[in-house]
């Protein structure tokens, strides 16, 4: 026991030592702030607090104890104004545009003066900050286009916590707005680049509770980051396509964020399972849809019983174009049924087979149709179903028709390729279930039935063909044969007259 | 009545065209027998397989098409829709191996019983052409279906033609029509196959059956002192004629056996983007001298070895076509063993290179 207390006295008095100097250190700091000349002059001669030195007063870097003289050099405890702008001593004045970052970097890439400060922020903004398309890209070449100031402010830097600070998420929108919906400035850099995000990101839902003053939902930095933002053509960027759901699964995938918001958070598992993130993740397709190409960026919103059919028909045109001519439109519409995803779901969107149709009991079609006599749509679904298999049946038929022929040496390549079409048609019936029409349905299938019969009729015919030739060449050699016989009677008969 | 019928019209051709005269020659034109005498249907199946030639080539030119965009296109019309396509081309390709098989066996066998001797060297000169001609008419052949194999064997074949010293590079652009092989080669190859070597060939056949004819068929070494009632002979006609006639039949079943049995194959079209197919290999009459090539050192003192080995096959060949010249033993009745070593070796080197080239990539 006395040996616990002994070991917490000696913490106590090693942890007292070791605040102790911290303080030290701060209030050095204060009494050196306390006799800052240039603060003390220039305050007393401003006239608002919108001016420097008032603002100063408020910067988290007065706070620390850091004088004027910290980023304009000089000496800040004459009050002789030439002694304490004397250049030999390191005033620089007002800072120019090329070194003013240069001025932020000498601390904040230091980690051993950022803990003389006792800060204990990250040291590697400036390295990022390299690689950011905001500082590589400079229209003069010389100055980047964003630096430290440009964002954090210049004589009133307040900690990203703070709400008054220009970066605090709540803020964060404005402030990238004040460049991003300039097009005039824009256009210097990227004429393409469009610049009304900050107006969409206004009618999203994320932008709507950030201006609410919600600092949890997703504002600019949380997708593109801060210091190294990186151009969306850049795959290394989270805004880059193949990035995109794991980015939103950050906060989406978040159990307890999302339950605040009263939000499912299984969509990223769902998605990753489906055929779109398959699409995206194992084959890397880019241009496979994710999280943003239905819900928007900017503007993300989930999308609402109307608009599924329109957000799944920007890539599935012919799809949606069908399903709003069709009977199932209408009927969907007075259900309030979402178009696309009743049947095939959303995050979670499965390859469709041909299971989806016709009556079993896994289809899609009798979670609404019934096997009743007025229900034509029951009729339909089941003639449907078995046209497709019919299809499939007479083409794997056709297909292993051909496939024998071929391995006896029959040249059916013409028939092989034309037997390809099968594919084709069956994925444009597919589409066309969408119109639920069962007499389109139909001429779309024959064309399939026609060249199904074709080919096995080409397979048959090849395979008869390849018999024939056996039988031929059998019936040669045996006249042949015969005819070698009689000449070898006859060289004998011969060779025996002589 | 029948025989009656049969002797009128001869009698009535005889009339006018003298055919006893012909007969009569036939008649005591003679074949010497003895162990060797099967060796001497080898000229005669050469020019069945000839003959077959020509009428399948007259056949399948009614159909092919040689240009760059038609040529494969009507090689397959041939094989799926012509009736009796698929037969005529296969008969043809097969054909055409067998043919230089059977002239190869005709020219060893017409070397080793020394049937080049004096007064036959201009049987043996026209035949050796002929043995040329028949590889040049494989060589252009190859291509025509312009598939793939045929296009890149083709590239490689050009390529050592061009290896050659002074012409190599006039030579290799003649082939081409260019710097590469396009369809202006296979236009050439066309011109060369169907109307150009054909010409040649008939006058170079025409010859050498004209010398056989004047000058009777070889009788062996041996039978120079030999009295006439010692030599062991059979009428040409119709004892060696009946006997061909049954061999040409078992060649013809043959033919019809490997040309059902193994089709001949037509790969992927020509594509001139692709890689080469792995292990590319040229006609196996080729073989034994693109394997050899293989072996011989990139450089070999200041000459490279490319270059040295077609300059070493070059010489070999005229070496051999030139045999009736440097062989002066034989005429004078004299046993000359250097000329059995040298086909010995020849054969051993043909064969051992081109198993080495079917095994070995």
């Amino acid at each position: 026991m006395y040996k616990y207390i002994i070991y917490l006295f000696l913490s106590l008095i090693i942890l007292n030592t070791s605040f102790a100097k911290t303080i030290n250190k701060i209030n050095s700091r204060v009494i050196q702030q306390k006799a800052d000349e240039c603060l003390t002059c220039h305050f007393d001669n401003e006239s608002n607090n919108n001016e420097p030195a008032h603002l100063f007063k408020q910067d988290i870097h007065f706070s620390k104890g850091i004088a004027c003289a910290g980023c304009h050099g000089g000496d800040s405890s004459k009050d002789d104004m030439d002694e304490a702008m004397d250049k030999n001593k390191g005033y620089i004045g007002i800072l120019s545009k090329e070194e003013r970052y240069q001025v932020c970097v000498k601390c904040h890439s230091d980690p051993n003066k950022m803990k003389s400060f006792g800060s204990n922020i990250p040291t590697d903004q400036f390295e990022k900050l390299k690689g950011s398309i905001h500082f590589i890209k400079s229209v003069n070449a010389v100055t980047p286009i964003a630096d430290c100031v440009t964002c954090h402010s210049v004589h009133n830097i307040a900690s990203v916590k703070d709400p008054r600070s220009k970066v605090y998420p709540a803020n964060v929108p404005s402030l990238c707005k004040s460049c991003h919906s300039n097009p005039t400035f824009m256009k210097q850099y990227n004429p393409s680049l469009p610049v009304d995000q900050y107006e969409k990101y206004r009618t999203s839902v994320h932008g709507k509770q950030n201006l609410k003053g919600d600092a949890k939902v997703a504002e600019c930095v949380s997708c593109h980051g801060n210091h190294d933002i990186l151009s969306v053509k850049n795959s290394k960027s989270p805004v880059y396509p193949s990035n995109v759901p794991q980015l939103c699964s950050t906060c989406h995938s978040d159990k307890n964020l999302m339950d605040k918001y009263k939000l499912p958070h299984d969509q990223y598992e769902n998605y990753k399972g489906s055929i779109h993130g398959e699409a995206l993740f194992v084959k890397q397709d880019i241009s496979a849809p994710a999280c943003n190409d239905c819900h928007g960026n900017h503007g993300a919103t989930p999308p609402g019983v109307e608009s599924i059919s329109n957000v799944c028909g920007t890539c599935h045109a012919f799809n949606a174009e069908l399903f709003a001519k069709s009977p199932h439109k209408k009927a969907f519409d007075k259900l309030k049924y979402p178009e696309c995803i009743t049947c095939h779901s959303n995050h979670k969107i499965v390859h469709a087979t041909d299971e989806l149709l016709g009556v079993a009991k896994n289809s899609k079609c009798v979670q609404c149709h019934k096997n009743e006599p007025n229900d034509k749509g029951f009729m339909i679904a089941a003639e449907m179903k078995s046209l497709f298999d019919s299809l499939e049946s007479a083409d794997k038929i056709s297909l292993d028709l051909l496939k024998s022929a071929s391995q006896k040496g029959m040249d059916v390549s013409e028939a092989d390729y034309s037997l390809k079409q099968i594919k084709q048609i069956l994925i444009q019936a597919r589409t066309i279930t969408h119109l639920s029409d069962i007499k389109e349905f139909k001429d779309k299938m024959d064309e399939g039935f026609i060249i199904t019969n074709k080919t096995k009729q080409a397979g048959l015919d090849a395979i008869d063909e390849f018999y024939f030739r056996r039988y031929g060449l059998g019936i040669a050699t045996i006249i042949i044969t015969f005819l070698v016989v009689l000449l070898y009677i006859k060289t004998k008969r011969i060779d025996k007259k002589k | 009545m029948k025989e009656t019928f049969n002797k009128k019209i001869y009698n009535a051709l005889n009339e006018r065209f003298q055919l006893d005269n012909l007969v009569s020659f036939l008649k005591h034109k003679s074949v010497p027998k003895y162990r060797n005498t099967i060796w001497y249907y080898f000229g005669g199946i050469s020019l069945l397989l000839f003959i077959v030639q020509v009428a399948t080539g007259i056949l399948l030119i009614m159909y092919y098409k040689g240009s760059e965009d038609l040529a494969y296109e009507s090689i397959k019309f041939i094989n799926a829709k012509v009736s009796f396509g698929w037969l005529i081309r296969s008969i043809h390709s097969w054909s055409a191996n067998l043919m230089i098989l059977a002239v190869f066996v005709h020219m060893f066998s017409v070397y080793f019983l020394k049937a080049f001797r004096k007064p036959r060297e201009l049987t043996w000169y026209t035949g050796v052409i002929l043995l040329f001609l028949s590889m040049g008419f494989g060589f252009s052949g190859y291509l025509l279906p312009w598939d793939q194999l045929a296009f890149f064997a083709t590239k490689v074949g050009t390529d050592i033609a061009g290896q050659l010293p002074f012409v190599g590079d006039f030579l290799l652009k003649l082939l081409r029509g260019g710097e590469d092989v396009t369809g202006a080669t296979l236009s050439r190859f066309f011109g060369l196959h169907v109307a150009l070597l054909p010409g040649v060939f008939v006058v170079f056949l025409s010859l050498h059956l004209i010398f056989i004819q004047r000058q009777g068929m070889s009788e062996p070494e041996d039978w120079k002192n030999k009295k006439e009632s010692e030599k062991t002979t059979i009428p040409f006609f119709p004892n060696f004629t009946v006997h061909d006639l049954l061999i040409w039949l078992i060649v013809i079943n043959i033919l019809a056996i490997l040309a059902t049995f193994f089709p001949w194959e037509l790969g992927p079209k020509a594509d001139a983007f692709v890689s080469a197919p792995v292990g590319i290999k040229p006609e196996w009459y080729f073989l034994f001298m693109f394997q050899s090539l293989k072996y011989i050192p990139a450089k070999v003192w200041l000459i490279e070895g490319e270059l040295l080995g077609i300059l070493g096959f070059g010489l070999a060949g005229l070496l051999w076509v030139l045999v009736p010249f440097w062989d002066s033993k034989t005429p004078k009745g004299k046993r000359n063993k250097i000329i059995n070593y040298v086909g010995i070796f020849a054969i051993s080197f043909i064969i051992i290179f081109t198993i080495l080239g079917y095994l070995l990539d």
